[in-house]
């Protein structure tokens, strides 16, 4: 039951439990957005509350709330499943709720949910105890995990071990799974990290700055040419590839290449980092062509535009239906035996060839 | 729109190796748009000895397009005019990057300078003496070196006047100082 409420740790991308966790770590599970303030009686936040104030029975992680849905069927129905399940009865009594329900005329105590009024933090702790058996189901502290666990010796739930990456208890003792991934994720931070700090150093070569110590965010990023090794920021790079070719400049030997080294360069990939070894290079470019790849490309327009760069395009060429464009490409022996693709054929290619006598 | 903070490094960066390499960029207004680089003449060449001024004005694209050069000291080479100061150098136009900086495009223009190009010329005349007759050339570019290039380029019309005061006619004075690069006692010696 509880798998189907949206973890909140996990909404903000925090949650430590991982596939342990009791609440839903999938996007399509509905939040539970209810107040819990509200609930028991009153809210300081009032009409500013961020959370739903509506009267429902909370949905409990540990006790099946099946059984309070019986109950207040009106109630839950109008709330916990929220706007997937109106009817049109559920409408009117909701629209009388908010209409009456202003936070600070409330009973403080409300009659429909005196249970949840009563309940006890301790308790609940003593419930999720009871309940669970295998140590592997024994939730990780969050006080040790972040640094520092005031109960100590005495609190009831299990003490991580600690990260040798990140430097805190926070791998739990029986998941291995969950041990792998921590320190997986961590690993690659700890890595992120060491390669910010070697990319603080490199200058731009045409702006002669430190591509990190730009002053704008946009701007603090790396270009980096597919061909050579050579540091630009990203905004010199493109101006320099972008800029108007003046006395005789041609884009495709002096614009496209390197302005160090002059190896010409078919694209720019924008980097936070810059790499150390090639791996990380072509990583780097691998990410970024597959996050591209998702976009739908807006020159080829679900297949009513034509994109100019064809098949050689970074991005989605995918028709309205979802259809993935196709291209067949056309390849022609040419006279001399070597084979080329033959682009759009126009009629008027073969007119200008033709010689009239 | 030019990246002045680029331009104030690349003058900060040449003035600190100003002794070594002899290259010198200042601003010829407080606007940073027009400036006078100052190379000295690679040693072994007929400009031996002489520091050429030459004006740089920005353009608004600058780094992304070149800056615009040109001797404002007068010199003899194929690639140079002789009139305008104009510099036939590929870097200077088509060949550009943005890589590069005033500082090494002076530096390409002072090899230029010790390595003509009388296949490329700016000014027909200097080639065709370069290719034709090579002596005379070297010659000639000692003596604008001499004459122009010097920093007591005056020194060649004390020269003259010494020599006129001697007694020999100031044209061929000229000429002869000219034939031999300039030293005074060659010249005497060739006149007796």
């Amino acid at each position: 039951m509880s798998k189907r409420v949206l973890c909140k740790f996990f909404a903000h991308g925090a949650c430590l439990k991982g596939e342990h966790c009791e609440f839903s770590h999938d996007w399509k599970a509905p939040p539970n957005n209810i107040c819990t303030f509200y609930q028991k009686g009153v809210c300081a936040y009032g009409s500013r509350c961020r959370y739903d104030h509506v009267k429902a029975s909370r949905a409990q992680p540990s006790t099946p709330s099946s059984s309070i849905i019986e109950n207040q069927p009106l109630v839950s129905e109008s709330v916990v499943l929220g706007n997937t399940r109106i009817t049109s009865n559920d409408v009117t009594t909701a629209a009388e709720f908010s209409l009456s329900n202003t936070p600070y005329v409330l009973p403080s105590i409300p009659a429909w949910n005196q249970e949840s009024v009563h309940h006890d933090f301790l308790r609940e702790d003593d419930v999720v105890q009871s309940i669970i058996t295998s140590p592997s189901e024994l939730p990780i502290c969050s006080f040790a995990a972040a640094g520092n666990c005031p109960r100590g010796e005495q609190c009831p739930h299990v003490h991580g071990d600690l990260c040798p990456s990140c430097g805190r208890h926070c791998l739990h003792p029986f998941r291995p799974e969950e041990r792998e991934e921590h320190m997986m994720s961590c690993e690659n931070k700890q890595k992120h990290l060491e390669a910010l700090k070697r990319s603080q150093e490199i200058e731009c070569s045409v702006c002669l700055e430190r591509v990190l110590s730009k002053p704008t965010a946009a701007e603090r990023k790396f270009g980096l040419l597919s061909e050579c090794d050579h540091p630009f920021c990203i905004s010199c790079i493109r101006n320099w590839r972008s800029s108007n070719p003046t006395l005789g400049m041609d884009v495709n030997s002096t614009l496209r290449a390197c302005p160090i080294c002059r190896k010409l360069s078919y694209f720019v990939v924008p980097s936070v980092i810059w790499y150390a070894t090639s791996d990380e290079k072509l990583e780097i470019i691998d990410t970024y062509k597959a996050k591209l790849k998702s976009i739908d490309c807006k020159h080829f327009d679900f297949g009513d535009g034509n994109c100019p760069f064809g098949t050689s395009c970074f991005y989605k060429h995918a028709y309205r239906d979802g259809r993935l464009e196709e291209v067949a490409l056309r390849h022609l022996g040419a006279a001399d035996g070597d084979t080329i693709i033959a682009k759009d054929i126009r009629l008027s290619d073969f007119l200008a060839n033709m010689h009239l006598s | 729109m030019i990246d002045f903070a680029r331009v104030q490094k690349e003058l900060v960066e040449c003035s600190k190796d100003a002794e070594g390499s002899g290259i010198r960029v200042i601003p010829k207004s407080d606007n940073l748009v027009h400036l006078i680089g100052t190379i000295p003449g690679p040693i072994g060449t007929p400009y031996e000895g002489g520091v050429f001024q030459i004006d740089i004005t920005l353009p608004e694209g600058y780094p992304f397009e070149p800056p615009k050069m040109q001797f404002s000291t007068k010199v003899w080479h194929p690639n140079i005019s002789s009139q305008s100061g104009a510099i036939c150098l590929d870097i200077l136009k088509d060949q550009w990057s943005p890589a590069l900086t005033l500082k090494t495009a002076l530096l390409s223009v002072q090899a230029l300078l010790s390595a003509p190009q009388p296949d490329d010329p700016q000014d027909a005349v200097v080639a065709q003496q370069y290719l034709k007759d090579y002596q005379t050339f070297v010659n000639t570019a000692r003596y604008w070196t001499e004459s122009f290039a010097k920093t007591s380029s005056r020194g060649i019309e004390v020269k003259v006047q010494k020599l006129v005061e001697m007694g020999f006619p100031e044209a061929q004075v000229r000429s002869i100082l000219e034939a031999v690069g300039g030293d005074e006692n060659l010249a005497l010696e060739r006149l007796l």
